[in-house]
């Protein structure tokens, strides 16, 4: 009896020690993080208090602009981002033999394992006034003089935000795609209804989970971005992940951490959303098989 | 017959989208190495010379051996934190808890993780070091390794367990010589995962670096100060290609495991 209950203690300090170490290590900053953005700056360093003051300088100055065009960009790239991506996870999950799948899924995930910066910078490269895609446009003999609009703007910071975020956004919608039952949509059929409107009406509908998961993803990686905007934005150009930097770069972290704790909870506002919207069982279940 | 001429269009339509979509995604990684054999130093000292520069650099030196280290680290520790967080995850039948808590990084944008994570050592006293870089990369790692190993665990079946029990294993016993050599791919695959991720991160390693660079942090300060060149293009091209040897490897025991599960 003894010998049990020394295992099972063991056990418990076993499994339960890394468990705690991993909260700490998450929970611990984000709850300082939170702390901090109430203290008082003073001079170049900081001291315990509790005001406003830091979210009084975000939300009344300059950086509150920089946070609502953060908020646009990341909900209109999310938007484009599910338009490109919930095609591909469709194609996938409906129109690729099955034993191409994993293939075809594993292809989409390359890309995304290399440094989203190294890409980034690549496509200055590609859209620069002397790169690729204008060489190749006067080249055919279609523009006379290279496009300016290409690089460093609204078209560069979108194109870089979708081939950073996108790939990752696939995993999600195909994943809820492929746990539907054939049966509901065999079953729409079988009433009447036509492909588009099964489409619209059941396969949408149940596949919403995953788009909602893959729409957090895409929209938190959009929203705190810092180098497709400073890279592909031009000068002067910031969104909320180089306003936080710049916060951090004079020493200001109170202000940092304000702003920072906005992005969180907006996050966790999403994340609470998505779990109180949708059943996850579905979801978790696909990931952990029988339990 | 229109009807099979139809149905092959759409087939061939759905994979000509595909195909563009994954052209936009390939396509970035083509240019570093296109310019690392480029630039003076190459008319001068032959097609490889950006790549010797490297060497000749201590800085981009001593960056490459922070990040070998940082990798080991990260590859080492990770996997290991997954599979305990995995155990507990079975045993303790409370995974919305535990899976949210293990995902969240993933929720929240690398720059408030960093911005966060600096704070906490700052305000615990912790200088940072290498070993600061690696504990955010751990964490940053650790929902992707965790997956791979749940997938794995789980196309392993409980009853041998139970069988092993009862046929007088304890539970180490049971783990080492039953689950372990069942699920020890899934193991290796996080750690690969993980190194892949570690050699990739740059901002949350950045807020935390101190004095210390990996060649990710170097690259981003270096572009931010006096712009790339042709030999930062030829680190590049070598971090670029490293990644893809990692993905292949990841690929092949990926096939293996399915292999296995076949016959199995």
């Amino acid at each position: 009896m003894t010998v049990l209950r020394r295992s099972n203690l063991l056990r418990l300090v076993v499994l339960g020690a890394p468990l705690v170490l991993v909260a700490a290590m998450i929970l611990g900053p984000l709850a300082i993080m939170a702390a901090v953005s109430f203290w008082k700056k003073t001079g170049l360093t900081m001291k315990p208090a509790f005001t406003l003051d830091a979210y009084a300088t975000f939300l009344g100055g300059v950086r509150f602009t920089v946070f609502l065009r953060s908020f646009w960009m990341a909900v209109s790239s999310t938007v484009i981002m599910l338009l490109i991506a919930y095609p591909v996870a469709y194609a996938v999950a409906r129109k690729v033999r099955p034993d191409l799948t994993r293939a075809v899924l594993f292809l989409f995930s390359v890309p995304f394992l290399v440094n989203y910066i190294l890409r980034t910078f690549s496509w200055a490269d590609i859209l620069g006034r002397a790169g690729a895609v204008n060489d190749a446009l006067t080249g055919l003999g279609l523009i006379d003089a290279p496009l300016n609009w290409l690089l460093f703007s609204e078209f560069a910071i979108y194109l870089g935000l979708v081939t950073a975020y996108m790939p990752f956004m696939i995993f999600p919608i195909w994943l809820s795609l492929s746990g539907i039952d054939r049966r509901m949509q065999e079953a729409s059929w079988m009433l009447g209804e036509g492909p588009m409107r099964t489409f619209l009406r059941v396969t949408l509908p149940l596949s919403l989970p995953g788009v909602f998961a893959a729409a957090i993803f895409g929209f938190v990686g959009a929203f705190g971005e810092f180098a497709v905007s400073s890279i592909l934005g031009g000068t002067g150009y910031q969104l909320m992940g180089n306003s936080i930097v710049s916060a951090l770069n004079v020493i200001n972290y109170p202000l940092a951490a304000a702003m920072s704790s906005f992005s969180v909870l907006i996050m966790f506002g999403l994340l609470l959303a998505w779990f109180r919207l949708f059943d996850l069982r579905l979801f978790l279940g696909k990931i952990m098989g029988r339990s | 017959m229109t009807r099979s001429l139809k149905s092959r269009l759409s087939t061939w339509a759905v994979w000509l989208f595909l195909a563009v979509v994954l052209g936009f995604l390939y396509l970035p990684l083509f240019p570093p190495a296109i310019h690392s054999l480029q630039g003076p130093a190459v008319q001068e000292g032959g097609i490889w010379a950006n790549y010797r520069a490297i060497a000749d650099d201590p800085i981009l030196v001593g960056g490459i051996w922070n990040t070998l280290l940082i990798g080991v680290l990260v590859a080492l520790v990770t996997p290991l934190l997954s599979l305990l967080i995995a155990q507990a995850l079975r045993a303790w039948k409370k995974p919305r808890l535990i899976l949210g808590l293990v995902l969240l990084p993933l929720f929240i944008p690398g720059v408030s993780m960093g911005v966060a994570t600096a704070l906490f050592f700052r305000i615990l006293g912790v200088d940072p070091s290498l070993l600061t870089m690696a504990m955010v990369q751990v964490l940053w790692a650790l929902p992707f390794s965790t997956l791979v190993i749940l997938t794995v665990m789980a196309n392993f079946d409980d009853v041998y367990l139970e069988a092993a029990h009862m046929l007088g294993a304890n539970r180490l016993q049971a783990f080492f010589e039953i689950e372990l050599p069942q699920v020890y791919q899934g193991i290796l695959g996080g750690g690969i995962f993980a190194l892949i991720l570690s050699f990739n991160e740059t901002i949350r390693t950045s807020i935390v670096q101190g004095g210390e660079n990996t060649v990710q942090t170097y690259l981003w300060s270096q572009y931010q100060q006096i712009g790339l060149n042709p030999t930062l293009f030829a680190l590049m091209t070598l971090l670029i290609g490293l990644t893809l040897v990692l993905v292949a490897l990841m690929a092949v025991l990926e096939m293996r495991q399915a292999r296995m599960r076949r016959a199995g």
